[in-house]
């Protein structure tokens, strides 16, 4: 149990910082702060390759594919260092926390030459195919087909079929996404993990407004899209076991970082307390203090759990983590709309755009549903952690 | 004591119902939000052939008479539907304070004005002075507005500096409201009572928009539990999951036991406005709004908050008019008195002694 940093670590803080903060006070001063998932676009892209040429993308992938082989420690104080800086949020993030690290775990080598130093270099972007219209909490419901077949090219999937809810789709060149690649196959077996290039005539997107007024994500339509036969990640028919360790990364180093935005919303939020004297309500303050206290407890379960991991697996109270944040975030949500009282109802701009508390109430209504439910995280808590039979099913 | 409603008054809530599902649907509420269709004034219309704008008018001015007790479960109807028109702060708040005014300030505009509102031929709304912002002001012609709370006055809307802005509920755009400093209040001698009718405005809004909450609590159940009767994962369809199905029979408990709070809310509402308006509205009526007002926000938040998360991820979409729904009852939920100040009511008529806590006292009216 070591809970500070050592002096090489913290002068690795000093270099991290000062890196930062040249960047962000000098050519992207600009996106500064920059949150929301589709500001400012381009200024956002170029900083996910100057990240890469620096080599601050992906620290903790080995040298080779980008990254500085850099210790948890290491990781733990670029993520805090990187939202102290009021960094952008990622951009790169799918392909940062998802794809490369499954690539990583999961693939072979040709695949990991061919993806991770373009994923580490900002240069390839990559979203995410898992859910479809009747595959949410059931994920392995997936009905979108693949087929091997003889091309030109060689041997290639041939893809048909829709999967929703794809965020960033608009700017990823790549999607990793789960196909029934086995006809007749039910539930898990039978899938397999592929990675489909994007810019082809086969896919095409459909983007999906949210209740906050903006269009992060997107349905995707596979009819005919292609990919070569080597871009499987795992054996065909083995999908399922690699879209897991996938889900299990959504919940590693990168939680971090989502801690340190979750900061920076906190302290948004009792800034506005303090002007508008909201902070004076003894109600309000105890939930200030509440937030407080449930963001530490955050940081804390997160350096206990990454400290605690394996390569590729998290250890058990790892499956406690999601539903946690999630209704953490959602209550701050609730708490900045009491904060502000009736001003939390003025949009900042028509038709439909608001200041980052107001948004953030209305975003965090998904925090308890996407990535496995509230109700799903509980199933999974019961019956893996705890061990309790199976919910029943309906189909099999 | 007779804690029902009359069959006159559950006719004319069915027959509000009716008319609403008729002109009021969720794709009529996409095509406002969308832009695509302009404020119904054929669905207003509808309304005035039904009487509505003056339910609460008296008769002399062309209206029903009717008492916060009939009106409680018309605007009640008016919520479940997310009505984009102001017809509860028109019918229910400003068409009352009109024939206040008209009674205390006889002039003859303001006379007029009440004959006009009533018929539904204008649509009036107060703008609270002691509000920061006010709805209605894209469809009112003609509004209450004071310089301060010891001012009345009854203008035309463009005679106003009105900013109509975007919010929270994509159907309803609120509206800071700038008062000329040279008109003269209709009152000019009776702050008190210009204090009075303002308060009388305030607590029918808060006690009416307690009903519209609990309407929309009640559409927004509706609405989940037939998608979680539909909607299929793991082989069946979700609402047979106990952890779907107990958190819509949490919300049902709370909102059944909003319920009788605003009914009894609005029948103390209509007892204090029999008197004359410059006589002071008892500390239990305005606590009694104030708590009514309470348990039919939380109701409504609660509704909104568990179909947004029993729907999953389309619940969260723009497509889904669940949005329209669950938007009113936030943005209902934070006018007329944040949550501390509305429990301040309570807790005052508590600890200020004006009623004595214990066992003997609790069932004193």
């Amino acid at each position: 149990m070591k809970l500070g940093f050592t002096p090489a670590e913290e002068a690795f803080r000093r270099e991290c910082a000062a890196w930062l903060e040249a960047q962000l006070s000098g050519p992207f001063r600009a996106i500064r702060g920059a949150t929301g998932l589709v500001a400012c676009v381009e200024q956002r892209l170029a900083w996910e390759r100057v990240l890469g040429r620096a080599r601050w993308s992906v620290i903790g992938w080995p040298e080779r594919y980008g990254g500085r082989d850099a210790s948890l420690a290491e990781q733990v104080i670029f993520a805090e260092e990187y939202a102290r800086a009021g960094a952008p949020g990622r951009m790169g993030h799918l392909g940062v926390e998802l794809a490369g690290p499954t690539i990583l775990h999961f693939g072979n080598d040709a695949q990991r030459e061919r993806f991770l130093p373009k994923i580490a270099a900002g240069e390839e972007f990559w979203c995410q195919g898992y859910s479809e219209p009747n595959a949410g909490s059931d994920l392995a419901a997936v009905r979108t087909r693949a087929r091997l077949e003889q091309g030109p090219r060689g041997a290639e999937w041939v893809i048909d079929g829709q999967k929703t809810w794809t965020s960033l789709a608009q700017f990823a060149q790549w999607i990793f996404t789960i196909c029934r690649t086995e006809a007749g196959s039910r539930g898990p077996a039978g899938l397999s993990y592929l990675l489909v290039p994007m810019q082809q005539s086969g896919v095409t997107l459909r983007p999906i407004r949210q209740i906050t007024g903006e269009e992060e994500f997107n349905e995707v339509f596979f009819d005919g899209a292609r990919t070569p036969a080597e871009y499987c990640v795992g054996r065909p028919g083995d999908g399922w076991k690699v879209a897991m360790g996938t889900l299990a990364f959504e919940r590693g180093v990168s939680t971090l970082a989502q801690q340190m935005r979750f900061r920076n919303e906190f302290e948004q939020l009792v800034a506005a307390a303090r002007a508008n004297g909201a902070a004076r309500d003894p109600l309000i303050r105890q939930r200030i203090a509440e937030a407080w206290i449930g963001l530490r407890i955050m940081r804390y379960s997160a350096l206990r759990m990454l400290s605690g991991g394996r390569e590729g697996a998290l250890p058990p109270e790892a499956l406690t983590y999601k539903i946690y944040w999630a209704t953490w975030r959602r209550r701050l949500g609730e708490l900045a709309m009491d904060v502000l009282g009736p001003a939390a109802e003025i949009a900042r701009a028509a038709p439909y755009e608001f200041d980052d508390l107001p948004r953030m109430f209305l975003a965090s209504r998904s925090d308890t549903i996407y990535a496995g439910t509230n109700q799903i995280q509980r199933n999974i808590i019961a019956e893996r952690a705890l061990g309790l039979p199976k919910e029943p099913r309906g189909d099999r | 004591m007779q804690f029902t409603f009359s069959e006159e008054q559950a006719m004319a809530a069915q027959a509000l119902r009716e008319l609403l599902d008729d002109v009021c649907s969720g794709a009529d509420l996409r095509a406002l939000a969308d832009g695509a269709a302009g404020h119904g004034t054929a669905r207003w219309e509808r309304l005035a052939a039904m009487g509505l704008p003056g339910a609460l008018a008296p008769e002399a001015a062309g209206g029903m008479a009717l008492t916060a007790t009939d009106f409680v479960l018309l605007a009640e109807e008016a919520g479940r539907a997310a009505l984009p028109e102001p017809l509860v702060a028109h019918a229910g708040v400003a068409v009352p304070m009109l024939a206040e005014l008209a009674a205390a300030a006889a002039r003859g505009n303001v006379a007029q004005a009440l004959e006009q509102a009533a018929a539904g031929a204008t649509i009036v709304i107060v703008a609270d002075p002691c509000e920061p912002f006010s709805a209605g002001l894209d469809c009112a012609r003609r509004v209450l507005a004071g310089a301060g709370p010891e001012q009345v006055g009854l203008f035309a809307r463009d005679e106003l500096s009105v900013s109509l802005q975007a919010s929270l509920d994509p159907l309803q755009p609120l509206a800071r409201v700038g008062v000329p400093a040279h008109r003269a209040s209709l009152l000019p001698d009776q702050p008190a009572l210009a204090r009075a009718l303002w308060q009388r405005a305030r607590l029918r809004a808060t006690a009416f928009a307690a009903a519209e909450l609990l309407g929309l609590a009640a559409r927004m159940v509706e609405i989940a539990v037939n998608y979680a009767g539909e909607r299929r994962q793991f082989g069946r369809p979700i609402g047979s999951n106990q952890a779907v199905k107990h958190q819509l029979a949490t919300v049902q408990v709370q909102l059944e036991f909003a319920r009788p709070v605003v009914y009894a809310a609005a029948a103390m509402l209509a007892d204090a406005c029999t008197a004359p308006p410059e006589s002071p509205v008892p500390a239990l009526t305005e606590a009694r709004i104030a708590q009514a007002r309470l348990a039919a926000g939380a109701a409504a938040d609660l509704a909104a908050r568990t179909a947004i998360q029993v729907h999953g991820a389309i619940g969260y979409s723009w497509e889904l008019d669940l949005q329209f729904y669950a938007k009113r009852a936030w943005a209902l939920g934070v006018r007329h008195g944040e949550r501390g100040a509305l429990a301040r009511r309570v807790q005052q008529l508590l600890l200020g002694g004006i009623i004595e806590p214990g066992p003997d006292r609790l069932f004193l009216n």
